[in-house]
């Protein structure tokens, strides 16, 4: 199984505040990237928020949270998010396209979505901790606490376990353990927060 | 409470009585998409995770229409690694170079796709399942579980119903008013709605749109976040997908939404007033009145696409090409969807129009629009086209200007060299 070393829903570190419609070409990171379908971690790294601040993944650590405004993330690719889940960044944002959402997701990046007025009480390098599986967000620098929807629990398996290729190795062990059918047809549960 | 279409098809492939808006559910789904440029990166990741085989290989569906013509070594190493992963899964529709064309429009052409049918894919342009009645979804990389384990998460989309009002007048197209409900549904735009991840749902007066009319209407909302449109099918359509669908033993049940299904918002638009239109570069949603930028000399033209590949799209542009010539300096392609359409055109005598008048036809796909493999832009030119979408860069280069139109409009002002109303050559 690929999971991060020390999972954990629970992360603290420090703040990167963005503000409203930054887009994943060209804002998250350049867009010859994503022409270019570029997958692997060691390519993309270096230029997560490349070309709005330079030097971004040198600066961050493992545990820190980017805070956005609305429309977060415009357009369905995963490019930037595999930088994220790679540097092990948390995600919070106002609101985000679903398909960024649901790309984001698909690389196993923690993400909490529609999340009002979060970036305007945040300011960077504030000490945040957020618990994505109770959707509990704590800034510890300006003492306050606001409880958002969290990441809903069908989808949990999916982000705990890297995202979509190790939620595929995941299923195939237990397949070949003779394990019980996954993800069967129907109603998984309502998400907690319908887009 | 009643249901809206897109509910009623999610809770059918659910087996269960109803879904809500919001509901994550793992529908079963008549086929599963994956198209040339992602089959490589879907199969290595299968093969990465242990994953040999497929869940239905008779429910996949693998088409070729980004890289028609290869035009690099990547391209040609992809094409054979495409043509050996089919095999290797069994898949018995897998349609190589020259075989179906794009994958958004031939399947329904065939009558794979018809009114009902609920598919997953790996690109939001299948949400030209729409036109016919039927609802896909794309899932992006994740199709890869799809195709392993037969399902996936889909997050049940909200829809707003669309009426439309009125009639459009003679020389205006199904993408001019495509481009203005883009320019509606934008976030800001004048419908005053979040448009994101919903289900556009048409109603009102739609008996004057042909199947062609409705898949064109359904490219430009996509391009603004909907996740996609559907049209309750007409009893000309439910007709003629059931005949086509027969031959490959599929059932056809249509859909309709309920009267009191819920809808997220409710909208309106009038089309009688609608003027011929330009998307201006930078996004399907920058509609203009073409007369705005009527006599704008462009040097690139483009017919063809997802959102302007049907038969009656190409039939649009001959009429305006007929025994007419394409400007000086100017170069048309002209990209048909499917195979079928290029032999039809052979057949009725359309070929001789678009060759006389200097264009060049190519093979059916996705042409110009994928990336600008073949015939791109340089920079420093301009462009009008059918393409999907005209953000900067979309074909070539990213100083190029990339309007978009109809086809007879993009056919007009290939004719005069500069953007031309097509009804000046009615």
């Amino acid at each position: 199984m690929d999971i991060p070393a020390g999972f954990s829903w629970n992360l603290r570190g420090r703040c990167y505040r963005l503000g409203d419609d930054v887009p994943h070409a060209g804002g998250v990171v350049p867009n010859w990237l994503i022409s270019g379908r570029y997958m692997d971690p060691k390519d993309i790294v270096p230029h997560l928020f490349s070309e709005t601040d330079p030097g971004f993944h040198e600066r961050v650590a493992a545990g820190d949270i980017i805070v956005t405004g609305r429309n977060f993330g415009m357009g369905p690719k995963m490019t930037g998010y595999i930088a994220m889940r790679a540097l092990d960044l948390g995600l919070v944002c106002e609101t985000m396209p679903f398909l960024a959402y649901r790309a984001a997701l698909g690389v196993g990046v923690r993400v909490l979505k529609d999340c009002p007025g979060v970036s305007s009480a945040c300011e960077t390098g504030d000490d945040l901790e957020v618990d994505y599986a109770s959707g509990t967000f704590i800034n510890h620098t300006r003492g306050f606490t606001r409880a958002f929807p969290p990441l809903p629990v069908p989808l949990r398996d999916l982000v705990r376990l890297g995202g979509n290729g190790g939620w595929l190795r995941d299923w195939r062990q237990r397949q070949q353990a003779g394990g019980a059918a996954v993800s069967p047809p129907g109603v998984s549960g309502p998400a907690v927060s319908p887009p | 409470m009643g249901m809206t279409a897109v509910e009623k098809i999610l809770a059918r492939a659910c087996g269960v009585d109803r879904v809500l808006p919001g509901d994550i559910v793992h529908p079963r789904p008549d086929w599963m998409f994956v198209h040339d440029n992602h089959l490589m990166a879907t199969h290595e990741e299968m093969e990465a995770a242990g994953i040999h085989a497929l869940h239905d290989p008779d429910r996949v569906i693998l088409t070729t229409d980004h890289d028609v013509i290869y035009v690099n070594e990547r391209a040609i190493e992809r094409g054979a690694y495409n043509r050996k992963a089919a095999a290797a899964w069994g898949v018995k529709r897998f349609y190589d170079v020259g075989r179906g064309g794009h994958g958004h429009i031939f399947p329904i052409e065939q009558g794979l796709v018809v009114p009902g049918t609920f598919y997953l894919d790996d690109d939001r342009h299948c949400t030209n399942a729409g036109g016919v009645g039927a609802i896909a979804l794309r899932v992006g990389e994740e199709i890869s579980t799809a195709l392993a384990t037969g399902t996936v998460w889909i997050c049940v989309p909200p829809s707003v119903k669309l009426k439309l009002r009125g009639r459009l007048r003679p020389g205006v197209h199904a993408r001019d008013l495509g481009f203005r409900i883009a320019q509606g549904l934008v976030p800001g735009g004048f419908f005053g709605i979040d448009a994101d991840y919903r289900i556009i749902e048409m109603a009102g007066d739609l008996d004057a749109f042909d199947l062609a009319s409705r898949v064109a209407l359904c490219n430009s909302p996509t391009e603004v976040g909907a996740v996609g449109v559907f049209f309750p099918p007409s009893a000309a359509i439910v007709e003629q997908s059931s005949r086509l669908a027969a031959a490959h033993g599929i059932a056809v049940a249509p859909v309709f939404p309920d009267p009191d299904a819920a809808y997220d918002a409710q909208i309106e638009i009038d089309l009688d007033g609608l003027e011929p239109q330009v998307a201006l570069p930078g996004g399907v949603h920058r509609a203009a009145n073409l007369s705005d930028v009527a006599g704008t000399p462009v040097q690139h033209a483009f017919i063809g696409s997802c959102g302007s590949g049907m038969w009656e799209d190409l039939e649009a542009a001959a009429r305006v090409l007929s025994g007419r010539r394409i400007a000086p300096g100017v170069r048309l392609f002209v990209t048909p969807g499917t195979e079928a359409s290029t032999r039809r055109l052979h057949r009725e005598g359309l070929l001789d129009i678009f060759q006389e008048a200097g264009a060049v036809v190519m093979p059916a796909g996705c042409g110009v629009c994928a990336g600008g493999r073949t015939g791109p832009v340089t920079a420093g030119e301009t462009s009008i086209s059918t393409a999907a979408n005209n953000g900067a860069g979309r074909f070539g280069a990213k100083d190029a200007r990339l309007f978009l139109g109809s086809p007879a409009t993009v056919a007009a002002s290939a004719v005069a060299g500069c953007i031309t109303d097509p009804r000046t050559f009615a």
